[in-house]
Order: C-alpha cells, then structure tokens, then sequence
C-alpha cells in the first residue's frame, strides 16, 4: 500500500507542479503591464489606454499574438522596437511633459495598420500643461478639403539645379520660407511670370525658378528624413513611387471599399492621392499638405498623423513630397 | 481478432498450401528473446521503471494541454504546437513505430487515469474491474472508427497543427473521450476502436522488428489459469496473437505469466505481413491506402509551392474547403480503394485466380505496408526536420511570456535540411518500394493457390505511387 | 534443411546483385545533358501574401545572376532559399531586393522567415535552377528498386 500510496504522490506532485507554476508566474506577470499587439481586425492593442506620470518609469512588456508588429510612442523621442510573435518585448517609457501621447504599431500587419492606436495619458500635478498651437493650415484659414486643380502645369518636370544655372535675382518675398509654407508653386509661378525682370525666360524656365525656390526652403537632410518617414508609413498606400498604386491601394479604392472598414467604421475609402499628379499637387501648398497629414482624410481611409509625427518630422514629409513633382537633387 | 471471444482455437490453413511452421517456431534464432537479458527482465518485471516514465508522459501531457490553452497564440511558439505536432511526430514516425511497432502505446498518459479508475489503483492490478466494463459492440469493431478519426484530422489538420487553442481542446477531447470509454467498456476500448494513432501503429506493428509472444504453446494447453489473459488491458490473449497489431507492449502478460513462458521478441521486419493468411480484414486494408492517400495529399498541401492549396485547407467553412475537403475524402474512400481494387481485380483475371477478389483484397494490401510506412517517414522529413530548431525555443519558453529556462535564444527560422534531405527521402521511399514489391510478390502464393503470376498491376500502382511522392517531396 | 537451399543459388544471387549494383551506379553517375542555355541576368518580382508566393516556382537557369524584388502585399514577408543561404524581408510599401549567382543545379524551396501568420511554416515556393537531374535519377532508381524486390519476392 506504501508503493500505492507513493505513486500516487508522484502523479500528484508532478501535476500540481506543471499548473502551479505558470499560473503563479502568470499572476505575477500581471502585476506589470503586458502589452499583447494583434491585427486591428482581431483587436489591436489590449489594453488601448494607459497611464503614467512624469518622471515615473513605465514598464511594458509586449508579445504580438499573430504578426510581426512594432512599438513606438508619438511625439517620444523613442526608438520604435519590434514586437515579434510568440516572443516577449521589455520596454520602459519615461515621460517628461504630461499629456495625452499616441502609441502605434510601427511594421505594417494590415490594411489597417495605422489603425492600431492607443492613449498613453500622462500626469503630472505640478505642471499646467499648455494649449496647443493650432496647425498652420487652421491659423491661414485654408480649406484643405475643398477640390483643386492646377490650370497650369510645366511641359516637363522642373528641376532645381535648372533653376540655379539660371542665376536670377529673385526678390526676396518670395524667397522667404513664409511664403513657401503658405503659398502653392502655381502661386509662385503667376506671381513669377508676372515680373518684368524675368520677361525673358520661358515657361519652363520660371517653373525651374519655382523649383529652386522651392528646394531652398528645405534641405538634403530634410528630404532623406522625409523619405525614411515616408517608406515605412506611406509607401504601402501610395506606392514606392508616390503614384498612389501601393500594395494597399486596390483594397482602399472606392467601390470595391474595404469591408472591414466599411461595417465596422462606416467609412467609405478612397483610393490613395497619386503625388506624381501635376495638376493636383502644384495647386496645395506646403501647408495645405502638412494640414491633410495631421488631420487625415476625414474617413477617406488616410490617417491622422498628428499625434505621432512631431512637427518637424512633418515638414520633412512635405519636403520630400515635393520630389515627385520637382527634380531637388543638387546635382544633377 | 485475437480476443478469447474470438480465437478459433486451430490455425486455420487454406487448402493446398505447405504447412511449414511448427509449434515451436520460436526456438529457431529468427527471434531473439529480449526477456531474458537480466537487466531488460529486471526493469521490465518491476512495474515501477515504466510507470515512472509514464508519470513522466502524463506530466508532460498535461502540461501540453496547459500551454496550449493559455500559452501564446503564436504556434511556432507554443510548447504545445511544437512537441506535439514537431518531435512527438518525429519520434513517433522516424522511432516508436519503425523500431518498435505500437510501443508508444506502451508509454502513452492518454489511458492512464481510465486504466487507474478500472483497477482502483496505479500500481494494483485487481481482478474485479470497476466500471460497467461492457463489451464493445461487434459492429464496430475492427479500425473503421480510427482510420475515421484519422480522416477528420486530416480535414481540419491546417487548424489543429497551427492554431494552439484547437490542438488543445483536440487533446483534452480526447483524453476526456478516453477516461470516459473506461469507466463504460472493457479493456482499452478507446486505444483498441477509437485512437488513431492506434490504428496506423497497430497496422505498421505487423512489419516492426518488436513482438509479445508465447514461448512454447505445449506449456500453455497444459496451464489452466490464463493469468495472462486476466492481465492484458487489452483484452488479448497472448497464445491465441496471430500478428502484432492489437497488442499495445505494455508487457502486464510478461509480468503475470507464472511459467515465465512469455517473451519480448527481436524479429525480423515484416514477419506479420501477410499474417494470418487467411484474415478478412478489409478495414486493415483501407488503412493502409488511408496511410498512403494522406502522404501524398499532407505532402501537396503542407511542402509544395500550392498557395492556393494550402489557404483552402485553412479557411474552414469556405467553399474553397469544401472543395479541399471533397477532394481529400474522394481521394481517401473512393479513388485509391477503386484503383486497388481494379489493380487486384485485373491480377486475378490475367492469372485466373481462383480466390474470392476480397481475400486477395486483402492479402496484397498487406504489401502495402512498407510503402506506407516509408511514405510516412520521407513526408515527416520535410514537414517536421526544418522545424526541429523550434523544440529548443519552446523548452526555453514554453508560454512564449517571454520565459529562459534554457538561457536560449529563439529564432523562427527554419533549418535548411538541402543538403541531405532530398537523398534521404529517395533513399526511404527506394526501401519502401523495394520491400513491397517483394513482400507482393511473396504473397502472390500465400492464398494456397500454386498460380505465382507476378502481380503486375499492384506494381504498378506502387511505381506511379512512389514516383508522384518522390516529384512532391524532391522534385 | 532451408540452409541446404541456400547454397547452391548464393552464387547466382551474386551475380544478380552486382548487376544491381552496377545499375544503380550508372543511374546515379550518368551525366545528364543539362540544356544547352547560356547564363543570363534575371529579375524575378514575387509579391507574398499570407500564405503564398506569386508565382510560386522560379524557374532560371545554371549560373544565372538572379535578382529577386520581393513584395510584401499584406504584411511582413521574408524570403530565405534552403541550399544558398539567402534571406530578404520586405514590409509593405519596401520591396526587398537580393541578387545572387545561381550556381547549385537543382530544385530548392524557398519559404517566408517572419512569422506572418498560422501558416507562416509552410509558406513555400520553389526555385528550380536548370533540370532536377536528382528527381530524374530517382525516378530511375525507383523504377529499378521495384523490379529487384519483385525479383527477390519470387520463390
């Protein structure tokens, strides 16, 4: 009976064993914050909103459930980190200002990849946190949604290194980054063409004259920032090439619609802006692009960025979205 | 079958066929009784070394189950996805059964706490079972319910083998199942009628080197007591065993019998095929063609380039499944049995063969056995040999909560077994064929009928078999 | 008794066997004519999806420089081909691009190497660079290793 007795001990021990010890270990895991990241058809983030204070260090532990997915906070000067599937990811946050911050997943898992978003609300007693600034395109009263067309657009594509062979004197107004934030190159270009002292030069000459203004304002460091920003969050939709054929692009136009986002967000998606269109991208300005990348398409399936990029990394974007129409290598 | 109920108590012999086996057959060095070495008998005798790695197992089974319900999702991940459907399949297919026949039957946790609940104990072995013990029904006797079983998984294989969740519940289904069918039947009527893993290993047992038999028969008629009958979890009786394939080797008989007149026998391959010669086991007979239908269909949908072919396997509930599954069960009920049966039926027109179409039915499947077998082994090859980096990432990280008992790295990629995998796979399936052409052929006279025509059709059906496996797996 | 039988038919046996023998080396060793086609750039575009390949078999040449732009048209895909050491991953809106000589004759899968899904262990294609003379010679061999057991098989 000791042998039965002993045997039975064995079988009872080793099962007690192998389910007391994960789910001790699991009660102890949630006692931090496990972050599980899946596709934000099958849920997104758990959890979505979290808090924190300034000053006190937030520990995250994440692990994807299905696809590679990534971790980044918006306006955070953090390195985004991978979340792989199956494996666990330790990350620890510290906040300087308080405020609502935006996390998002940085490697596409889906169409609606930027759809997965959650809050990150951090407090601080002590400090009275600061209204924000409004966008430019709100302070210069511009319509970002209403239609436009350039009625005039260059024979080829202007390039920069043209215009500067042109060796002009360009008034300074127009020079001045001002005027490029609030003013489209079809504006430049009238306001250009206009000039007595530039009588002589052809179209295309003034439109290279555009384009070298227009390189001025930014920088080769800007645009390769811009780039960078651009083919991890852009390119999908609007194609490696900026001609709005990415490999999301079928899915988002309009008809054949999204039917996820069409039951569960009651959206109707568009088809993405192709940026190699003349007519089109020579009549926005560089404000009224920044505006339409903070706020987002309204429910035309483009996101809002504004809780993400910080300003500077916007512009950045505008920069290089300028590329496509113009050629702003300094060298050709 | 070989139960009591069933034994015919004289071999019964077709007429005209040469009588060459004697009683004592096994006194010839054809078989090499393992019992006899002193410290094999020693650890076999004593009831603890195998219990303890059976603890082991069921520990292990368990803890599978945990994993796989609240483990990540993540299946190359999971402990659960991982060990079972990667090294316990590898063991299984390329150890347990080539080597020793249904010996994981011997280690297995799944009967275990029906077994305990039979004998009101672990270790004690009453002769009054608890339980309504009743007799399985005759109906279904016999492996139509396993190779059955065997065909559903394979309908939802894409799910179960990834998804950790569904292998889970799969699992805990089925030791649910087993504990249950012990507290209502006899014996291991799950492992016998219902597992099956039962039913292929029971098939391949018959060409396995492994064997339980009597030693000498004159001391059992002498013997009145039958302990090893009373013994057996699976209702056998061990001098009435014509093959292998019902007995699970969980040595209780070696243990019981008083005159030490059983023994664990080393044999050659394939002493069961075409045994007893005069079986009319038809289900035996679609197993094996199960075995080789799923080969090809599992190596098309999980090794080839066929996207296409896999996403149908996976969306379940799609029409794209329905096709898939239609396909699958076409290939497996109707269109392999057909064409065997076309293949034995024109053999027996060209060479006027007298016997009925099912017993020669059944006599040349048995040739189909190795074949299978091979089949099984060169598939598992691709399907399992890359993935065998992930056992380390799962010892290390069971739940995938981010654990290091191992201090290991993990890595999701998969190990490139091109260098050799390709001429291990011909090299298997060249055995598989070798084997079974001859083990045809040897059978072509076994029906007592002197006409040794050679059964060219059945060959040929081997051939376009094995050379379709080969262009999926290397080609 | 069985072992008197045995005797006088070993020497046959023999014979039979080295003539076995001697077919399996020559099946194994015979050069087979590889097509007469001279090496060439290529640039092969596959688009991966959860879970496959388009297109799924890459068929090139021996010797080959071979340029693969692989895209990734849901999530994150990799690409890894066994027998060359390869590996690309590309996210949506990245295409990857890696070139390399197909030296090494034969057949070679290739499959995704980031977990992109349950099925991510068998999304598989298929690089076929020249003939599978092994897959030729195997058919062979199988060939021959049914006759040699229906041959031994025989009482």
């Amino acid at each position: 009976m000791i042998k039965e007795w002993l045997a039975r001990g064995v079988i009872i021990l080793g099962l007690v064993m192998m389910i007391s010890i994960p789910a001790v270990n699991k009660w102890q895991q949630s006692q931090g914050v496990v972050m599980h990241a899946r596709m934000a058809e099958t849920g997104g983030w758990t959890p979505e909103n979290l808090t924190a204070a300034v000053g006190k260090p937030l520990h995250l532990r994440l692990t994807s459930d299905d696809v590679t997915h990534g971790f980044a906070v918006g306006q955070l000067d953090q390195p985004a980190v991978d979340i792989n599937p199956g494996e666990m990811t330790d990350i620890t946050l510290v906040f300087t200002k308080p405020g609502k911050y935006t996390f998002y997943c940085t490697r596409w898992c889906s169409v609606n990849h930027w759809r997965m978003r959650g809050t990150i609300e951090v407090t601080d007693p002590l400090v009275r946190t600061e209204p924000a600034r409004p966008p430019l395109y709100v302070t210069l009263g511009l319509n970002i949604d209403a239609d436009h067309k350039a009625s005039l657009t260059p024979a080829q594509m202007p390039s920069a290194w043209r215009g500067a062979l042109l060796n002009q004197t360009v008034p300074e107004a127009y020079k001045s980054h001002n005027y490029y934030l609030s003013h489209t190159p079809v504006d430049l270009w009238l306001a250009l063409r206009s000039e007595p002292s530039f009588d002589k030069l052809t179209d295309q000459d003034v439109w290279d004259l555009v384009a070298w203004i227009w390189q001025s304002n930014t920088s080769q460091e800007e645009v390769q920032a811009g780039k960078q920003l651009f083919t991890a969050n852009c390119a999908a939709c609007h194609g490696e090439n900026g001609a709005g054929n990415g490999v999301f692009a079928d899915q988002l136009a309009a008809g054949s619609g999204n039917a996820v986002t069409k039951q569960s967000m009651g959206e109707q998606t568009q088809k993405p802006v192709n940026f190699t269109d003349a007519p089109r991208m020579l009549s926005a300005s560089p404000a009224h692009l920044q505006g339409k990348l903070i706020r987002g398409g309204m429910g035309t399936g483009m996101p809002s960025w504004g809780a993400i990029f910080t300003e500077d990394q916007t512009w950045a974007l505008v920069a290089y979205l300028w590329t496509f129409q113009f050629q702003m290598e300094v060298n050709p | 079958m070989t139960r009591l109920q069933d034994t015919l108590w004289v071999d019964e012999i077709a007429p005209g066929s040469k009588v060459g086996r004697s009683s004592k057959r096994y006194s010839i060095p054809s078989r090499v009784n393992l019992y006899r070495i002193p410290w094999l008998h020693a650890l076999l005798e004593s009831r603890w070394p195998q219990f303890l790695v059976r603890a082991l197992t069921l520990i292990g089974f368990v803890f599978t189950i945990t994993t796989a319900l609240f483990g990540s999702r993540v299946g190359s991940h999971n402990f659960a996805i991982i060990m079972v459907w990667i090294a316990w399949w590898t063991t299984l297919k390329l150890g347990f059964i080539p080597f020793g026949g249904r010996s994981w039957c011997s280690i297995c946790p799944i009967p275990l706490p029906g077994d305990w609940l039979q004998n009101g104990g672990i270790l004690v072995k009453s002769e009054r079972k608890r339980g309504l013990n009743l007799r399985w029904p005759k109906s279904l006797r016999g492996s139509w319910l396993q190779s059955s079983g065997f065909l559903l998984i394979g309908l939802f294989s894409a799910v179960t083998l990834t998804d950790p969740h569904v292998t889970g519940w799969v699992l805990l289904a089925l030791f649910t199942l087993a504990i249950g069918m012990s507290l209502v039947f006899e014996h291991r009527a799950f492992c016998s009628y219902i597992c099956p893993i039962g039913g292929f290993s029971g098939i391949y047992a018959k060409s396995a080197p492994v064997e339980v038999r009597v030693v000498d028969k004159e001391i059992c008629a002498k013997h009145g007591d039958k302990s090893c009958y009373q013994a057996c979890p699976w209702g056998l009786y061990p001098l009435a065993m014509k093959d292998s394939s019902a007995c699970g080797l969980c040595m209780e008989c070696l243990r019981a019998c008083p005159k030490d007149n059983l023994a664990l026998n080393l044999r050659p391959y394939g002493s069961d095929l075409g045994r007893p010669p005069t079986s009319s086991r038809l289900d035996e007979s679609w197993l094996a063609l199960i075995m080789l239908g799923s080969a090809l269909a599992f190596s098309a949908v999980f090794t080839g380039p066929w996207g296409w072919l896999k996403s149908s396997a996976f969306e379940i509930g799609s029409q794209a499944w329905l096709a898939y599954a239609a396909g699958f069960l076409v290939l497996n009920v109707l269109f392999l049995p057909a064409l065997f049966t076309l293949c034995v039926w024109s053999w027996k027109k060209i060479s006027h063969n007298s016997s009925p179409l099912r017993r020669l039915i059944v006599s040349q499947a048995q040739g189909l056995l190795p074949l299978g077998l091979m089949a099984w082994i060169a598939f598992t090859i691709s399907f399992a040999f890359p993935k065998l980096n992930l056992v380390l990432g799962v010892l290390n990280d069971p739940f995938g909560w981010g654990w290091h008992l191992l201090n290991a790295a993990s890595s999701s990629n998969s190990l490139d077994v091109s260098g050799f995998s390709p001429y291990l796979q011909v090299a298997l399936l060249l055995v598989g064929v070798f084997w079974s052409a001859s083990v045809t052929r040897k059978l072509t006279g076994s029906d007592g009928t002197h006409n040794s025509f050679p059964n060219i059709p059945v060959l040929a059906f081997y051939l376009v078999y094995s050379i379709v496996m080969v262009w999926l797996l290397v080609g | 008794m069985k072992d008197q039988n045995l005797q006088p038919q070993n020497s046959i046996r023999g014979w039979h066997w080295a003539i076995l023998a001697a077919l399996v080396l020559v099946v194994l060793l015979v050069p087979i004519p590889a097509g007469a086609t001279a090496p060439t750039e290529r640039t092969l575009h596959i688009e991966a999806s959860r879970f496959e390949y388009n297109p799924a078999i890459l068929k090139v040449n021996p010797g080959d420089k071979v340029t693969i732009e692989l895209v990734a048209t849901d999530v994150v895909h990799g690409l890894s081909i066994d027998g060359y050491n390869l590996e690309a991953i590309a996210d949506p809106g990245k295409t990857a691009r890696i070139t390399f000589i197909a030296n090494r004759q034969g057949s070679f899968r290739f499959h995704c190497t980031t977990t992109c899904g349950n099925l991510h262990p068998f999304m598989i294609g298929k690089l076929e660079v020249g003939r599978n003379t092994w897959l030729l010679r195997a058919i062979g061999l199988v060939g021959m290793a049914l006759f040699a057991g229906a041959w031994k098989g025989r009482k």
